[in-house]
C-alpha cells in the first residue's frame, strides 16, 4: 500500500519534472536487504519498494546531489536529519521534495541471522512476522522482537516537515523522560561503562562507514584526516580508536536524530547509538532541544540562554 | 600508585579573566599547587573539546577550564557558548566512564586571585584522590601494537 | 597423504601447535564477528563463522605495521629496524579463497622487481592449514574466479570437516613435516569417501555464474563508458570492501612520533577514500565516487590481470555481505557483460 503510494508519487514528480531525480529503496541482492536507487526515468519508479529492511538513511546522499532538485523517501528519523541539515544551511529552500513514510521501525537483519541455524535464502514480511527460509529450516519471527536498538525506543516514527506523507500516521510511543538504554547504561559503575566502551571501540577497523553513512558527517576535512593539528594517528592504537568514537559522537551533539545508520553500517557490530542517545538526552534536558523538529530553532551549541545551567562550574 | 606521584593538570585559562586572575594570585604571592600547567586561550568559548580529549590521551591526569563570569565575557557571549559545550562534554565524558572530577570548570575573574588558588587547590586534591589517569591514555608501549597480536 | 584428526583430539592438537609455533586462528570478538589472532589457549579458537570479517592477509600484511623505530639519542638520530620474525607460524582455519588471495599478494609483495621484507619474513615461516568450505554461502563466488570451496592450492595442510573428525591432507613439503604428529591417525577409506561426498555437495553451492571470464577484455573498452556514471552512485565511500577484501593491498606510510621517539608505520589505505589520490597541489585526479569506483573495479579486473594474468578477486563475498548499502560487485560485473549491457541499455535511467 505504502509501496504503491511511493511509486505513484515518484512517478508523478519525475513526469512533471518537479525533481531531477528520486532517491528511494529497491530490492537488494540478498534476502533481508534493500538498496538505495537513484531514479531519473518516471517509467522506472515501479521498482521502488518499502519494507522493514529499508534501513539506510538516504539523506546522506544529498550532499552528493546539491546541484539537483531531489525527491527523497524518508522515514521519521531521516526527515529530522534533513531538517537538521536545513538548519545548518546545507540546502537551498525548495531544493528537496520529501516523501515521508510513517515508519513501522526497521528490522535488525544481523539479529535475525543469528536467530536461525543456517544461511537465510528467502525472507518476507507477513503482517507482524518476518518469515525466513534457509536450505533446511523455516522460521516465523515476531518482527517486534528483532528491531534495531535505535528503533526500539523511537518516539518520532511519523516524519515531520515533509512535503507529503505517504500513508496513515502510526501511533507514536509516549515520550519517556530518559531514553531507556541510556537509563540502563547509567546504572553501571564508571569502570563498567569504560570497559564496555573500550571493548566495543576496540573492534574498530577505521573503515569510517559510520561516518560516511551519517547524514550529519559532511565536513570537507574530517578531524581524523587533519594533519595539522594531527589529533589521532591512522592505525589501530586502542586509545586512537576510543578518541575517534568519542569525538565522532560528540560532533553529533544537538544534530543526531538517532537514525542508527552508523551502527547498522559497522562491519564489526560496534554499539554506537548508546553514545549519541546520551548526547540527545542531555541536549533535551539542558537546552530543551531535539534535533530536526523545529526548522527555526538554532542548533544548541551555536546558541545560549543567560539562564543556562551551570551548577557544575566552580 | 607511587607514594610520590604528583598529578599533571592542564589549565585552559581565558586571557581576559582567568589568566589575569591567575597572574594576580602570583603577584599577590598566594600559594597554590604547582601541578598545573597553564594554556592561555582568548576565551573559554574557544576551547575545542578535542583539546581536553587530547590532553587526557597524552597522559594528563586532569583538566581545568576556566573563563569569565557570565555577563563579563570580553567577547560578550563566548563564555555562554563555552558553558554549553562544557556542560555537554562533562556529562558525556562521565557517561563514557571517565571519572567525575578529571575535567573541571570554573569562573574566575581578573580580580579573583584568591579564588583561582582555591580552585587549583580543590582540583589538585580531587585529582590526587582519583589517581593517575588510566582510562584513556596512549601508553608509550602502544606504539608497538600490531593488529593480529 | 591423507590422515585423520579426531575432534576429541582437536584441543590437544591445538595445544601442541601453541607449544611449538605461533598459532593464528579465527577468534570471536563478539557474536557474529571474528578476526584472525595469535592464539594463547585452544579455547580461544572459534570456527563458527565461515570466514572472519578481517581477511587472512592481515597475518602477512597487518593493518598497522611498524617498519622501523627512530630515536634522538643526544645529537644523533638512531634508527632501529623492527625485530625479525624468527618463530615459525601456523595458520589454522584459512578458507580456500583467502589462501588464494595470499598468492595474489605474493605477486605484489614478492614480485620480480621488489621484495617486501616484512611480508617475506612472515610468509617464509608460515604453514597454512586450510579448511574446506562444506557449506558455502550464496554470496561465495570463488567458483567464478577460478577457485572452489575445496580448492587446495596454496594450503600446506588441508582439513575437511567430517563431523566427528577432520580428514587431513598433507599437500606440500611444509605439510609433510606434520606427518609424524602424534594426533594424526591413518585415514579410514570411509573417511575419504565421506570427504568426497561432502566435496561434491559443496561444489553445487556458491555462485559460479558471475561472468568474470573475459572481463579484462570487456573493461579495456570501458574507461569512458557512461556505465560508471551510475554504478557508483550508491557507494558512499567508506572503506569496508577494501579493508575486508583479502586481495586489496593499498597502504599509506606515516611517521608517528612523540617527544624524541617514534616509528614509521605502514597502515592499510583505501582507494575509495576521497583523499587517497589527493595531491599536494590540491588537484585530485579521482575527484568523485565515479572515478574511484571505476578505479577499484578496473584495478581488480583489468589492470591486475594485465600485469599478472589473473583477476585480483577470489570471490570470498565479504564486500557483498558487509557493504552497508548492498553494493554487489557481482551485479557490477554482470553489467559489463554483453547480456548485462543489453539489459542496462534497456534500463538506463
Amino acid at each position: 500500500m505504502i509501496q504503491q503510494k511511493i511509486r505513484e508519487k515518484a512517478k508523478e514528480l519525475l513526469s512533471k519534472k518537479e525533481v531531477d531525480l528520486v532517491i528511494g529503496f529497491v530490492k537488494g541482492t540478498l534476502p533481508l536487504r534493500t538498496t538505495p536507487r537513484f531514479i531519473r526515468n518516471p517509467e522506472k519508479t515501479d521498482r521502488l519498494i518499502w519494507n522493514p529492511f529499508c534501513e539506510n538513511n538516504l539523506a546522506t546522499y544529498l550532499h552528493k546531489f546539491r546541484q539537483f532538485k531531489v525527491g527523497l523517501v524518508v522515514k521519521g528519523c531521516d526527515a529530522r536529519s534533513i531538517t537538521a541539515l536545513f538548519l545548518e544551511k546545507r540546502f537551498k529552500p525548495n531544493q528537496l521534495f520529501l516523501m515521508g513514510v510513517p515508519c513501522q521501525r526497521m528490522v535488525d537483519r544481523r539479529k535475525v541471522e543469528k536467530a536461525v541455524p543456517g544461511e537465510i535464502l528467502h525472507a518476507h514480511e507477513q503482517e507482524d512476522l518476518i518469515i525466513v527460509e534457509g536450505d533446511d529450516f523455516e522460521k516465523a519471527l515476531k518482527r517486534d522482537d528483532f528491531l534495531y536498538p535505535s528503533c526500539q525506543a523511537c518516539t518520532h516514527r511519523n516524519p515531520i516537515n515533509v512535503d507529503v506523507l505517504l500513508g496513515d500516521p502510526v501511533e507514536e510511543f509516549p515520550l519517556t523522560e530518559i531514553h531507556p538504554e541510556v537509563k540502563e547504561f547509567e546504572k553501571k559503575s564508571p569502570e563498567e561503562r569504560w570497559n564496555f566502551f573500550e571493548k566495543e571501540s576496540g573492534r574498530c577497523i577505521r573503515c569510517y562507514a559510520c561516518r560516511e553513512v551519517c547524514p550529519m558527517c559532511y565536513c570537507a576535512e574530517c578531524f581524523v584526516d587533519s594533519s595539522n593539528p594531527k589529533w589521532i594517528e591512522r592505525g589501530l592504537s586502542p586509545s586512537d580508536l576510543q578518541f575517534y568514537h568519542m569525538v565522532r559522537a560528540y560532533h553529533q551533539t544537538g544534530r543526531c536524530t538517532g537514525c542508527g545508520a552508523c551502527e547498522r553500517a559497522c562491519p564489526m557490530e560496534i554499539r554506537l547509538t548508546y553514545l549519541t542517545q546520551k548526547l540527545n538526552q542531555d541536549v533535551k534536558e539542558l537546552f530543551a532541544f531535539e534535533a530536526g523538529i523545529d526548522p527555526d530553532t538554532p542548533p544548541p551549541l551555536s546558541a545560549f540562554e543567560i539562564e543556562d545551567r551551570q551548577e557544575f562550574i566552580k | 600508585m607511587e607514594a610520590n606521584w604528583e598529578p599533571k593538570i592542564l589549565a585552559f585559562l581565558c586571557n581576559w579573566c582567568s589568566y589575569a586572575g591567575a597572574d594576580l594570585a602570583g603577584t599577590s604571592r598566594i600559594q597554590y599547587p604547582t601541578n598545573i600547567r597553564v594554556i592561555r586561550v582568548p576565551c573559554s568559548g574557544r576551547i575545542n573539546p578535542l583539546f581536553i580529549l587530547k590532553a587526557l590521551q597524552s597522559g594528563i591526569d586532569g583538566v581545568l577550564v576556566s573563563g569569565c563570569h557570565p555577563g563579563d565575557c570580553h567577547y560578550i557571549s563566548g563564555n555562554y557558548i563555552g558553558r554549553r559545550k562544557s556542560a555537554t562534554l562533562k556529562r558525556f565524558l562521565e557517561y563514557l566512564g571517565i571519572e567525575e572530577g578529571r575535567v573541571q570548570f570554573s569562573w574566575v575573574s581578573a580580580a579573583e586571585g584568591g579564588k583561582f588558588s582555591q580552585v587549583v587547590n580543590e582540583v589538585t586534591q580531587g585529582i590526587k584522590r582519583l589517581g593517575p589517569s588510566r582510562r584513556f591514555g596512549k601508553r608509550s608501549d602502544e606504539f608497538r601494537v600490531q593488529s593480529s597480536e | 597423504m591423507k590422515l585423520r584428526l579426531d575432534k576429541k583430539d582437536l584441543k590437544s592438537f591445538l595445544q601442541s601447535l601453541i607449544d611449538q609455533y605461533d598459532l593464528y586462528a579465527p577468534v570471536q570478538l563478539t557474536e557474529g564477528v571474528s578476526v584472525y589472532k595469535k592464539i594463547d589457549r585452544p579455547g580461544e579458537v572459534s570456527l563458527t563463522l565461515l570466514n572472519p570479517q578481517k581477511p587472512l592477509k592481515e597475518i602477512f600484511f597487518p593493518q598497522s605495521e611498524v617498519m622501523f623505530d627512530f630515536e634522538k639519542v643526544g645529537k644523533r638520530n638512531q634508527v632501529t629496524s623492527t625485530e625479525e620474525v624468527k618463530k615459525e607460524r601456523v595458520i589454522l582455519g584459512a578458507r580456500p579463497c583467502d589462501i588464494q588471495a595470499i598468492s595474489i599478494l605474493d605477486e605484489i609483495f614478492l614480485g620480480k622487481d621488489y621484495t617486501d621484507v616484512y611480508f617475506l619474513q612472515k610468509r617464509k615461516l608460515t604453514t597454512i592449514i586450510g579448511f574446506s568450505c562444506n557449506h558455502p554461502l550464496s554470496t561465495c563466488f570463488c567458483s567464478s574466479t577460478g577457485g572452489s570451496p575445496f580448492f587446495r592450492e596454496g594450503a600446506d595442510l588441508f582439513f575437511i570437516d567430517l563431523e566427528e573428525a577432520f580428514l587431513v591432507e598433507l599437500l606440500t613439503e611444509k605439510g609433510m613435516a606434520f606427518q609424524k604428529n602424534r594426533f594424526f591417525k591413518e585415514a579410514d577409506p570411509k573417511d575419504i569417501s565421506l570427504a568426497k561426498e561432502i566435496e561434491e555437495k559443496a561444489s553445487t553451492k556458491g555462485d559460479a555464474s558471475v561472468p568474470i571470464e573475459r572481463i579484462e577484455k570487456r573493461l579495456n573498452l570501458m574507461m569512458e563508458s557512461p556505465f560508471w556514471d551510475r554504478v557508483h552512485e550508491k557507494c558512499m565511500g567508506c572503506r569496508i570492501c577494501t579493508y575486508l577484501c583479502p586481495t586489496c593491498h593499498c597502504f599509506d606510510i606515516v611517521d608517528e612520533a612523540l617527544n624524541n621517539r617514534g616509528h614509521r608505520v605502514r597502515n592499510w589505505d583505501s582507494c575509495l577514500s576521497s583523499l587517497y589520490s589527493q595531491e599536494t597541489s590540491g588537484h585530485n585526479p579521482r575527484p568523485s565516487g565515479r572515478e574511484r569506483t571505476r578505479q577499484r573495479l578496473m584495478h581488480k579486473f583489468n589492470y591486475f590481470p594485465k600485469n599478472f594474468g589473473r583477476v585480483a578477486c577470489v570471490g570470498c563475498g565479504r564486500c557483498i555481505l558487509y557493504c552497508p548499502v548492498n553494493f554487489d560487485i557481482r551485479q557490477a560485473i554482470e553489467l559489463t557483460s554483453p547480456k548485462g549491457i543489453k539489459k542496462e541499455k534497456a534500463e538506463v535511467n
